[in-house]
């Protein structure tokens, strides 16, 4: 299972992040500096896959983000038997998603939109697991949810 | 009343900011105005203040106080309210959280919503963050969403299920068989989460039968009904690979890799040590491995997900075929990412054959079909990846080549390891060590390339070797020829002098061997290497040194800055050795500097080196027949080595020379006992019987009287104290032995434990060491000296008594 989803810049910087198993803020913050370093020091040729205590964390570089993935084994289960390939594909599915949604996403979509990335990560991953691959199936409830807000907060004001 | 920033304006304000303070001032303050927003009760900008909440809250900053604001917002009947409390609450709160319980009451509310969107919120929730507590409250409701008319409704309850069912193991049963109907569901998302919701509660299962002390898994209600989906299963997946083009699932032209990979996975789980669930899925894994794209990276995920079920079930021998083929190829494949994949599977399968299959890699007697012998026609893939740039696949190779190692390609392995120490970083260098040392242990071909390893080794990382390695080589050394010995001291000669003196393992094992074989420096040396196959025959040889020579080098050692105490230590017992080697061979100029530079320390700082210089001192003159200077102090003559001024007798004479003859050829099975017991025995419980045992074992046999069992104690300095208590008897009592009993071979060797605080009282109270009081030994001084020596196996029959103190070294130093 999925235990954290990071989408860290280049200079370290937090943009987005989603933990599924709770650590401390302190601990959180060491982590992040921790795994961003490590990442920014590999070149492309190396392969995409760290371990970093206990974790194996799988990350891809899109322009200036890095999309970090960390997993652990299952509750009840001793090893991590997540299938590191299969994550890369699905950190690819994600950016594409949000690419979908944004047209063309970039770090800025990111960083003034936090909410509603966050809404649409939930629809894709939920507790760790993952909720659904399909780009419209997550899309058109975002979207409709979005409708619902808009509509709702105008009634609000 | 303040305008209430909006998150974008927030966002902008920390962007601007140049520095950690300044960020810290700005959300301080915006941190000030929600609290009292919080205070004052402001609905109207509570979404608002929360949504600036999560964003300090990613930053780093504390945020606790916004908690039941959270709450307060999912309470609320506003649809973009409910929505940011929900997301308030799972990222601000954790299910430690006492807040959370308050919140039951509003999910139960929301689960029963109209609006699908808002069912979906809490369910969303509930997946998320529920507690053991909530779950089992909670359950009833989500399982009707298992049910529900829509399919986006009915994803999210599955995993909202693996949650509560994850945190509340006991609930599993009652819901096993919703997952039989939802197997069949058409939308994709609905199967994936299905199938995942099936691979928790399998591992559920599995934990509840483990505590419940349940022996055979097979059998529990849980697992019996999963194994009749074992069809439907494959089924599915027949179904995704047999699927034309359908553009909501593809990825890469391959039909949704995400479920297959989960089906997969599934599969796995219900395919170990289960011979007929294997069986029925043997098919579909054969259509999986053959037919998958490997173009693609979606396909591999699914082939490496493929060979690792294979692998892990009890599938035919020509499946296995195909898998390890896989993995042959993923080997070879340029993108990092496989090969690191294809090593690290590989790795897993070898060691879990050598687990069930038990016997050690036996390449010619090994079925072809397993990882083992694909393992074996990899190796220089395997090898080659040692020198890959990435440093995770450098260690997936490591682990790997330990797997490899047979006798035929020892030689040839264990070059490559060593090529690769020199170039590892210092944190591996001490296990990589360790390992060599076992593969020497077990594979060694011959003894002159076991030495000729644990020098180079040495030579390499003497400095990160832990003692273990160090003891070896002594041991193996000492066990050698004659021959062997002269080259292994030649070498080591020569490694000491290019060293910089930075390498302590080297120099330990080196001015050992230097002082216990120093003579066979004093002759040349050669051997030639057999002719191989595209080697000519070559000679190795050292010149011979004259004694001088070998001193300096000594000397040039102890003289450096750098040099450690232990080191100097040691280079004093390989002066005195030195003296007794070159007594008639070297000229007197070096013997008499010899017996100078043990003289040196005689007001060292040091107390263990002012104690060995003096002891050594007197030693020396004692094997020359030198009696303390005429006029000296009675305390001059530690030893009582002269009862009338200027005489000393034969005896001791000949006692003071084979005090510093060779050391004796350790017993090898003792030794590895005494390892083992060292691993496994607690220190100082397992040791303590044992020694008393296997003395009298030796003391029947008679032989044997230098067993040197207790000597190696390496790795357990604990194990010295207690093979000091255990010989006091009575005797002075140990006091904290130091650690360098552990570092100090010749310490332990002559389990000097009891005999330096003896030492360190006046000289005069040299209890345990008044071999030299009597011209002849009386028996009254055996029993005093039986004590320390003790160790050495027996109170031996008297006849020997005399040999028994005097062959060991009572200085123990």
């Amino acid at each position: 299972m999925i235990s954290f989803l990071l989408m860290v810049n280049k200079q370290g910087q937090t943009r987005l992040s989603s933990y599924y198993e709770w650590i401390s803020m302190a601990e959180r913050v060491a982590l992040e500096s921790e795994i961003i370093r490590k990442c920014l020091s590999r070149s492309e040729l190396q392969c995409s896959f760290l371990e970093y205590r206990g974790y194996k964390v799988i990350y891809r570089r899109y322009a200036s983000l890095f999309f970090i993935v960390g997993t652990k084994p299952d509750a009840g289960g001793e090893e991590n038997q997540e299938n590191e390939l299969g994550m890369l594909e699905f950190i690819h599915t994600l950016v594409e998603t949000m690419d979908k949604w944004a047209g063309s996403i970039c770090e800025l979509d990111i960083m003034y939109q936090l909410e509603q990335v966050h809404f649409l990560l939930d629809e894709m991953v939920m507790n760790g697991y993952i909720v659904e691959t399909n780009k419209s199936n997550v899309l058109r409830p975002i979207d409709l949810m979005e409708r619902e807000s808009y509509k709702a907060e105008n009634m609000f004001r | 009343f303040k305008m209430s920033m909006k998150l974008r304006d927030l966002i902008r304000k920390v962007r601007a900011c140049k520095t950690a303070a300044e960020e810290r001032a700005v959300i301080a303050k915006e941190s000030a105005m929600i609290r009292t927003a919080i205070r004052e009760e402001q609905e109207h900008y509570r979404h608002r203040n929360v949504a600036k909440l999560l964003f300090m809250h990613m930053l780093g900053y504390p945020t606790h106080f916004g908690q039941l604001e959270c709450l307060k917002l999912i309470a609320s009947p506003h649809f973009p309210e409910k929505r940011i409390g929900y997301l308030g609450m799972m990222l601000l709160l954790s299910e430690q959280a006492d807040v959370l319980m308050l919140a039951t009451n509003s999910l139960k509310n929301d689960l029963n919503a109209k609006n699908k969107f808002v069912a979906g919120l809490a369910l969303c929730t509930i997946g998320n963050l529920a507690t053991s507590d909530m779950s089992r409250d909670l359950a009833p409701e989500v399982d009707k969403h298992l049910k529900a008319p829509t399919p986006y409704l009915r994803k999210k309850a599955c995993l909202a299920m693996a949650r509560c069912l994850t945190k509340c193991p006991d609930m599993v049963d009652d819901f096993v068989d919703r997952v039989v109907t939802l197997l069949k569901d058409k939308s994709h998302g609905v199967l994936i989460t299905v199938v995942q919701l099936m691979t928790v509660v399998l591992l559920v299962d599995v934990q509840n039968a483990e505590e419940e002390g349940i022996e055979d898994i097979t059998e529990t209600p849980c697992r019996v009904a999963f194994l009749r989906l074992v069809p439907a299963l494959v089924k599915l997946l027949r179904n995704l690979l047999s699927m034309g083009y359908s553009p909501e699932h593809e990825v890469g032209g391959i039909s949704d890799p995400f479920l297959q990979v989960q089906i997969l996975t599934v599969l796995r789980l219900l395919g170990t040590n289960n011979e007929e669930a294997s069986e029925e899925m043997n098919d579909v894994l054969a259509q999986v491995a053959t037919n998958t794209e490997t173009s693609k990276n979606a396909g591999n995920a699914i082939l490496y997900e493929c060979v690792q079920t294979i692998m892990a079930t009890e599938s035919e021998d020509s499946l296995r075929v195909l898998a390890v083929n896989i993995l042959g190829r993923f080997l070879l494949n340029r993108d990092n990412n496989i090969r690191y994949v294809a090593l690290n599977t590989l790795a897993r399968c070898v060691e879990e054959q050598k687990h069930s299959g038990g016997s050690v890699l036996v390449a010619s007697g090994e079925n072809a079909n397993s990882a083992a012998s694909a393992l074996q026609r990899h190796r220089t893939t395997v090898v080659d990846c040692l020198k890959d740039p990435d440093i995770s696949i450098r260690q997936r190779a490591l682990e790997l080549i330990y797997h490899l190692v047979n006798q035929e390609n020892v030689e040839d392995l264990t070059a490559e390891l060593l090529n690769y120490l020199v170039l590892c970083p210092r944190e591996h260098r001490a296990d990589i060590c360790a390992r060599v040392l076992r593969v020497v242990d077990t594979y060694s071909p011959d003894d002159r390339w076991r030495v000729d390893t644990l020098i180079t080794m040495l030579t390499i990382a003497g400095r990160e070797t832990s003692t273990d390695v160090q003891y070896a080589t002594i041991v193996y050394i000492s066990r050698s020829s004659e021959d062997i010995q002269a080259y292994a001291t030649h070498k080591l000669l020569k490694a000491i002098r290019d060293d910089d003196g930075t390498q302590l393992g080297l120099l330990e094992v080196g001015i050992w061997c230097i002082g216990e074989f120093g003579d066979f420096l004093l002759n040349p040396y050669s051997y030639e290497i057999p002719a191989k196959l595209d080697e000519p025959s070559s000679t190795v040889s050292f010149m011979q040194l004259d004694a001088a020579t070998v001193v300096d080098t000594v000397e040039a050692v102890t003289k450096r800055h750098s040099c450690p105490q232990t080191v100097k230590e040691r280079s004093l017992t390989c002066f005195a050795k030195l003296s007794d080697r070159y007594a008639d061979k070297a000229d007197p100029a070096t013997l008499s500097r010899l017996h100078e530079l043990i003289k040196k320390n005689q007001d060292s700082h040091s107390l263990e080196l002012q104690l060995r210089s003096c002891e050594y001192d007197a030693l020396l003159n004692a094997a020359k027949g030198i009696s303390t200077p005429a006029g000296g102090n009675k305390d001059d003559d530690i030893f009582g080595v002269t009862t009338e001024p200027g005489v000393v007798s034969a005896q001791v004479i000949s006692a003071a020379k084979e005090a510093l003859a060779r050391m004796p050829v350790v017993d090898l099975k003792v030794l590895q006992r005494k390892q083992a017991a060292a691993h496994f025995g607690e220190i100082g419980m397992g040791v303590v019987p044992r020694t008393n045992g296997t003395a009298n074992g030796a003391a029947a046999k008679g032989g044997d009287l230098l067993d040197l069992e207790d000597i190696f104690s390496s790795g357990a300095p604990a194990a010295a104290p207690v093979v000091a208590t255990e010989t006091q008897n009575g005797s002075s009592a140990p006091a904290a032995q130091p650690a360098k009993s552990d570092v100090d071979l010749l310490a332990d060797i002559f389990s000097a434990s009891a005999l330096p605080s003896q030492a360190a009282a006046p000289p005069t109270s040299m209890g345990g060491v008044d071999l030299f009081a009597a011209p002849a030994l009386s028996q009254p001084a055996a029993p005093a000296v039986i004590n320390p020596m003790d160790l050495f196996g027996s109170p031996p029959p008297p006849a020997l008594a005399a040999s028994v103190p005097l062959s060991a070294d009572p200085f123990g130093s």
